[in-house]
C-alpha cells in the first residue's frame, strides 16, 4: 500500500502543479499587463512543456538529475521576471510567486529532506534576486514571502510524512492480520490432524464393541480376546495423545510397515512430539517409502530421525535410481506435491535432493514456535491517521492566522472602513480552529456543532469583507479572502471531496460577489483568480489527502476486523477441540472395562447383557467423535448422556453446515428430541442435519408418543409412527 | 436388493481389506448367512489382499478406509477403482467430506460399520450386480452436499435423501412423505447415477450409467 500511496501522490502532485501553474499563467498572459508579451508567452510555454516533460520522467524514471534540473527551470522563471511581470501592488500574486509556491508544495512528494530544504531556499531566495531585478522600487518583493514559502513547504513535508506513516501502520496492521490468519490455519490444521489420530486411535476398539454388540461373536474366542488387548494398548495410547503429545518412533515403524520397503533405521529410542506433527511426519514417511517402492528402483531405504531443540528432521534416503529434479514436472513425481503441502499445513517443510543415478533423499522437517500473541496492534486505531491529519491542518491554520494575517491586519488599518470587524473575524475564525483543536484533543466528533460553525464561519468572512475599503477588496490586506477557507478546511475534513469543494467554493464566491457588489477591488481579475486558485488548490488537495487517507483507514480497520475474528474463531475452535479431547479420555474410563473383560474372558460376548453394553459404548463412542459442531448439540448431549445411562443406545449422527439460530428456534429444534430420549428404551437414533436454509433435528426411537405442538418460530414438527417406534423430527425452514 | 441380480448369475465373491480380525469375522458371518450366500474369498489387513490371488478374482473389494493411524486411504481405493474394481467401502468414518471424496474417487458405495448389520450383503450383491446402492449415512451426505461440483438434483429427490437419512426406513420416508417405496428407490438409485455422471472418469461410473439405461432407471436425455 505504501509503495501505491506514494506514487499515486507524485502523480497527482505533478498533475497538480501542471494545472494550477498552467492556469494561472495562460490567464496572467492573456489578462495581465506584461512588459514584454512575446517573450511571456515563450516563457510561459517553455515552462509549461518542461513541467509536462518533468511530470513524465519523473513518474517513469525518478531519476536524481530531473530535480536539479527543475530548480534550474524554476529559478529561470524567477529570473525573467523583468520580461514577464509588470509590478503593481493591486495585482496580489503574480504568476510567478503561485509557480514557486506550488512548486515547493508538491516537492516533499518528489525529494528528500535535505534537498527539499536545499531546493526551496535557493528558489526563495534566487525569487528575490530577479523580483529586484524586475522592480528595484520593490513592490515585487514581499517581506513575508521567504517565511511564508519555506513554511508552506515545511508543512507539505509534514502532510507528506504523515501520509506516509499512516500507510505504513496500514501495511504493517494488513500484514500483521495475514500472519495471524495464517497462524489460525497451521493451528486449525495441526487440531485437525490430532483429532484424526485420536479418533483412529478409538476406532478401533469402538469397531470392536460394535461388532460385539451385533451379536457376530457367540461366546469367548481368543482372537477376540487378542483383539481387545491391542484395543486397550491403543486407547492407553490416546491418552497420551489427548495431551497433546505422542511418541514418533512407532508412528514411522508402522508406517513403514505398510510398505515393502526395507528399512534401516537410525533414529533415538523414543521422541515424544506434538501428536499433530508426529502424524503429519508419520504420513510423509509413508508417502516417501511408497513412492521409493514405485519409483526408486531398489527395495531398500534408510530413515535418519534427528532433534534439534523444537525442530525434528527426518530423512528418508536410497540409493536407487535418483531423477533430474528440475526435468521432469515436480506434479509427475507424485511425492513432491502432496508431501510439500501436508507439512506446510502444519507449519513445516519438506525439501527432496535427488540426482539421476545417486538416489533421492526426503527431508522432513516439523515443529515450531507458536506465533506470540499480537502486540499492541489494536492500539493503532484506524481513525489515527485521520487525526493526525487534523492536527496537521489545525497547526497550519493558526500558523497562518497568526503568523502571516495578523501581521498583515495590524500593518493594513487603514485599508479597513472600521478596524473592530477585522479583529472579531480574526478572533472567531482562531476561536473556530480551537474549537476544532479541543474535540481532537478530546477525541469527539463535532457532531451537530458543525453546521453551526460552518455558518459562523460564512458570517464572519462576510463581516470581514464587508468592513474592507472597496479599494483594498482582495488585495493583501483582505486577509480573510483565502484563509477563512482554513477553518472551513477543519470542519469539513471528514465529509466527501465534493461536498468538501463545494462548501469551500460557497465561501469564495460569496467574498467575490461582496467585492463585485462594492464595485471595486484592489486586484486585477487576472490576479484574484490566481492567487485563489493557489491557495484552494491546496486546500483541495488536503480534501483529497484526507479522502486517500480514509480509504486506507477503511482497510485497516477490515483487516483488524478480519484478525479479531480469526482470533474468536481460533479460540473457540481451540475450546472445542480441548472439550473434545477432554471427552474423548473420559470415554476411556467406561470403555476400559469392557475391554478389559472382553480380553481376559471374564465377560461372554455371547451373553445379552453384554452385547447390549457393547451395543451401548460403540454407539457412544460414535457419537462423541462425529459430534463436531459442539456449540449447536452442547444442549442436547446432557440428554443423551442420561437416556446412555438408562442402557439406551443412542447412535448419533449429524451432517451439513448450520446457521446460527436465536435461542427459540434452538428450543423449539431439540425439544422434541429431549422429550423422546427421556422415554425411549432399547435403540435410537439422533441425526441432524443442516444446510443454508434449514435445520432438522430428528429422532427415532421406541418412546412415548409425543403430544402434539403447534409450529412457530418456523420450526414444523412431524410425528410418523411405525409400530412401537416413532419418528419425530423438527425442521426449522429460514426465510426464503 | 436380490431383484438386482440375474437368475443366471454365478455366486458373488468378495475379498475383505481390513485390520481389524473382528469386523473381518463379523464381515465372514453376514456373508455365510446371506441368500444366496456370499463367497469370502480372501481377507486381510492391507490391500495387498485384493490385488493378489484369490483376493484379485473377487467381484466386490469390501475396503476399510482406516487402515492404519495415517489417515484415510484414498490412494488405496483409487488404485482399486482404476483397475476396475467394485469397491465397497466399509468404514469407521461417519462423516460428510470423506463419503463425498470417496465417491468423487469412484467407490462403487460407502458404508459405515455402524451400518454393516442392516446393509452391507445388500450392498456387496448391489456392487456385484452394478446396481446402485445408497444407504443412509451416504444420503445423508449426498443431501446435504454444498459444494459447487454437485449434480442438480431435484426438491423431491432432496427431500427423500434428507428423510432417508434421518430414518432409515424406506417405509416411514414412503408415509411421511406420501409416496410410495418404489417411488422412493427410485429417487436414491437416480441420484446415485446423478452422482457418477458428474464424477471422475472411472469404471464404476461407465458401469452405473450402462446399467441404470439398461433398466430404464434413466435415460440417454437425462445424461
Amino acid at each position: 500500500m505504501e509503495q501505491r500511496l506514494l506514487q499515486q501522490g507524485l502523480i497527482y502532485a505533478l498533475g497538480l502543479r501542471i494545472v494550477v501553474i498552467g492556469l494561472s499563467s495562460s490567464v496572467s498572459l492573456a489578462l495581465a499587463p506584461m512588459p514584454d508579451r512575446a517573450i511571456a508567452a515563450l516563457v510561459i510555454a517553455a515552462f509549461t512543456a518542461w513541467s509536462v516533460l518533468y511530470a513524465v520522467l519523473m513518474v517513469r524514471t525518478r531519476s536524481k538529475a530531473l530535480p536539479v534540473a527543475d530548480v534550474a527551470a524554476v529559478c529561470a522563471i524567477c529570473l525573467t521576471q523583468i520580461w514577464t511581470v509588470t509590478p503593481d501592488p493591486r495585482a496580489g500574486a503574480t504568476w510567478v510567486l503561485i509557480a514557486i509556491n506550488m512548486v515547493v508544495i508538491t516537492y516533499p512528494w518528489q525529494l528528500g529532506r535535505p534537498a527539499l530544504a536545499g531546493a526551496t531556499l535557493t528558489i526563495i531566495a534566487v525569487y528575490y534576486v530577479g523580483a529586484t531585478i524586475a522592480d528595484p522600487g520593490g513592490w515585487l518583493v514581499d517581506k513575508t514571502l521567504g517565511p511564508w514559502t519555506a513554511a508552506e513547504a515545511a508543512l507539505s513535508w509534514g502532510l507528506y510524512r504523515f501520509v506516509r506513516r499512516g500507510a505504513r501502520t496500514s501495511d504493517r496492521i494488513i500484514a500483521r492480520a495475514a500472519e495471524l490468519r495464517r497462524a489460525a490455519e497451521i493451528a486449525g490444521a495441526r487440531r485437525a490432524g490430532e483429532r484424526e489420530y485420536l479418533a483412529a486411535l478409538h476406532d478401533t476398539a469402538a469397531a470392536t464393541l460394535l461388532m460385539v454388540g451385533s451379536g457376530i461373536v457367540a461366546g469367548r474366542e481368543p482372537w477376540l480376546s487378542a483383539q481387545a488387548r491391542r484395543d486397550l494398548q491403543e486407547i492407553h495410547r490416546s491418552e497420551d495423545a489427548a495431551q497433546g503429545a505422542t511418541d514418533l518412533i512407532p508412528l514411522l515403524r508402522e508406517a513403514a510397515g505398510h510398505t515393502q520397503v526395507r528399512v534401516s533405521w537410525r533414529t533415538p529410542e523414543v521422541l515424544v512430539l506434538p501428536s499433530a506433527d508426529a502424524v503429519s511426519l508419520s504420513r510423509g514417511v509413508r508417502e516417501a517409502l511408497t513412492n521409493v517402492a514405485r519409483h526408486a528402483g531398489t527395495d531398500r531405504a534408510e530413515i535418519r530421525v534427528r532433534a534439534d531443540g523444537a525442530l525434528v528432521t527426518v530423512e528418508i534416503a536410497d540409493e536407487g535410481r535418483g531423477f533430474q529434479i528440475n526435468s521432469i514436472n515436480p506434479q509427475r513425481y507424485g511425492v513432491t506435491r502432496s508431501l510439500i503441502e501436508r507439512m506446510t499445513r502444519i507449519g513445516g517443510r519438506a525439501r527432496i535432493d535427488s540426482t539421476p543415478g545417486h538416489g533421492t533423499t526426503v527431508t522432513l522437517t516439523a515443529g515450531h514456535d507458536t506465533p506470540a500473541e499480537d502486540s499492541g496492534d489494536r492500539e493503532v486505531i484506524a481513525t489515527s491517521f485521520q487525526r493526525g491529519l487534523r492536527w496537521a491542518v489545525i497547526v497550519m491554520s493558526l500558523a497562518i492566522l497568526t503568523l502571516l494575517d495578523l501581521p498583515r491586519m495590524l500593518a493594513s488599518r487603514a485599508s479597513y472602513e472600521q478596524f473592530w470587524p477585522q479583529l472579531v473575524t480574526w478572533s472567531g475564525l482562531v476561536a473556530v480552529v480551537l474549537v476544532v483543536a479541543a474535540a481532537t484533543w478530546r477525541d469527539r466528533p463535532l457532531g451537530r456543532w458543525r453546521t453551526p460553525l460552518i455558518v459562523l464561519v460564512f458570517a464572519l468572512a462576510a463581516l470581514a469583507t464587508w468592513s474592507v475599503r472597496p479599494e483594498y477588496l482582495l488585495g493583501p490586506a483582505h486577509w480573510s479572502e483565502g484563509d477563512a477557507g482554513w477553518p472551513l478546511v477543519l470542519l469539513m475534513m471528514g465529509a466527501r471531496v465534493p461536498v468538501f469543494a463545494v462548501v469551500l467554493l460557497a465561501q469564495y464566491l460569496m467574498t467575490f460577489g461582496q467585492a463585485a457588489l462594492a464595485w471595486d477591488a484592489a486586484l486585477s481579475v487576472a490576479g484574484a483568480i490566481s492567487a485563489t486558485w493557489a491557495v484552494l488548490t491546496y486546500q483541495l488537495a488536503i480534501a483529497m489527502i484526507a479522502a486517500v487517507l480514509r480509504g486506507m483507514a477503511a482497510s485497516s480497520a477490515r483487516a483488524l476486523h478480519a484478525a479479531e475474528r480469526e482470533r474468536t474463531a481460533e479460540a473457540v475452535d481451540r475450546h472445542l477441540h480441548e472439550d473434545r479431547t477432554g471427552r474423548l479420555a473420559a470415554l476411556a474410563a467406561t470403555a476400559v472395562p469392557l475391554l478389559e473383560g472382553l480380553a481376559s474372558g471374564g465377560l461372554d460376548p455371547g451373553d445379552e447383557s453384554v452385547r447390549s453394553a457393547c451395543e451401548a459404548e460403540a454407539a457412544r463412542m460414535r457419537r462423541l467423535m462425529a459430534e463436531d459442531t459442539g456449540l449447536f448439540f452442547h444442549e442436547l448431549r446432557a440428554c443423551v448422556e442420561e437416556a446412555e445411562r438408562n442402557g439406551v443406545a443412542v447412535s448419533f449422527t449429524e451432517f451439513g453446515t448450520f446457521p446460527a439460530l436465536t435461542p427459540p428456534v434452538r428450543r423449539r429444534l431439540i425439544e422434541p428430541a429431549i422429550a423422546a430420549l427421556a422415554t425411549a428404551q432399547g435403540r435410537a437414533r439422533l441425526s441432524v442435519t443442516g444446510t443454508r436454509e434449514t435445520v432438522t433435528v430428528s429422532v427415532v426411537a421406541a418412546c412415548l408418543q409425543p403430544p402434539p405442538a403447534p409450529d412457530r418460530d418456523g420450526v414444523r414438527r412431524s410425528t410418523v409412527a411405525d409400530g412401537d417406534r416413532f419418528w419425530i423430527q423438527a425442521t426449522w425452514q429460514g426465510d426464503q | 436388493m436380490n431383484l438386482f441380480r440375474r437368475p443366471e448369475a454365478p455366486d458373488v465373491t468378495a475379498v475383505i481389506v481390513d485390520d481389524h480380525p473382528v469386523v473381518v469375522a463379523g464381515v465372514r458371518a453376514w456373508c455365510a448367512l446371506a441368500d444366496p450366500p456370499i463367497r469370502v474369498v480372501a481377507a486381510g489387513p492391507t490391500v495387498a489382499v485384493a490385488w493378489t490371488d484369490p483376493g484379485a478374482q473377487a467381484d466386490v473389494v469390501v475396503l476399510d478406509l482406516q487402515l492404519d493411524a495415517t489417515g484415510p486411504a484414498f490412494g488405496d481405493l483409487k488404485r482399486l477403482v482404476d483397475a476396475g474394481r467394485q469397491v465397497v467401502v466399509y468404514t469407521m468414518r461417519a462423516d460428510r467430506e470423506t463419503a463425498l471424496t470417496a465417491l468423487d474417487i469412484g467407490a462403487f458405495t460407502f458404508l459405515t460399520k455402524a451400518e454393516g448389520e442392516d446393509h452391507l450383503i445388500a450392498a456387496i450383491q448391489a456392487a456385484a450386480a452394478s446396481a446402485p446402492y445408497v444407504p443412509p449415512t451416504l444420503s445423508g451426505a449426498f443431501g446435504t452436499d454444498e459444494r459447487s461440483h454437485r449434480p442438480r438434483l431435484s426438491p423431491r429427490e432432496q427431500q427423500v435423501l434428507i428423510e432417508w437419512f434421518h430414518s432409515e426406513s424406506k417405509e416411514m420416508v414412503a408415509r411421511r412423505l406420501t409416496i410410495t417405496v418404489h417411488r422412493v428407490n427410485s429417487c436414491l438409485e437416480r441420484v446415485r447415477i446423478k452422482y457418477a455422471n458428474v464424477g471422475r472418469e472411472a469404471p464404476t461410473k461407465a458401469a452405473l450409467v450402462a446399467r441404470a439405461l439398461q433398466d430404464g432407471l434413466i435415460t440417454t436425455d437425462d445424461l
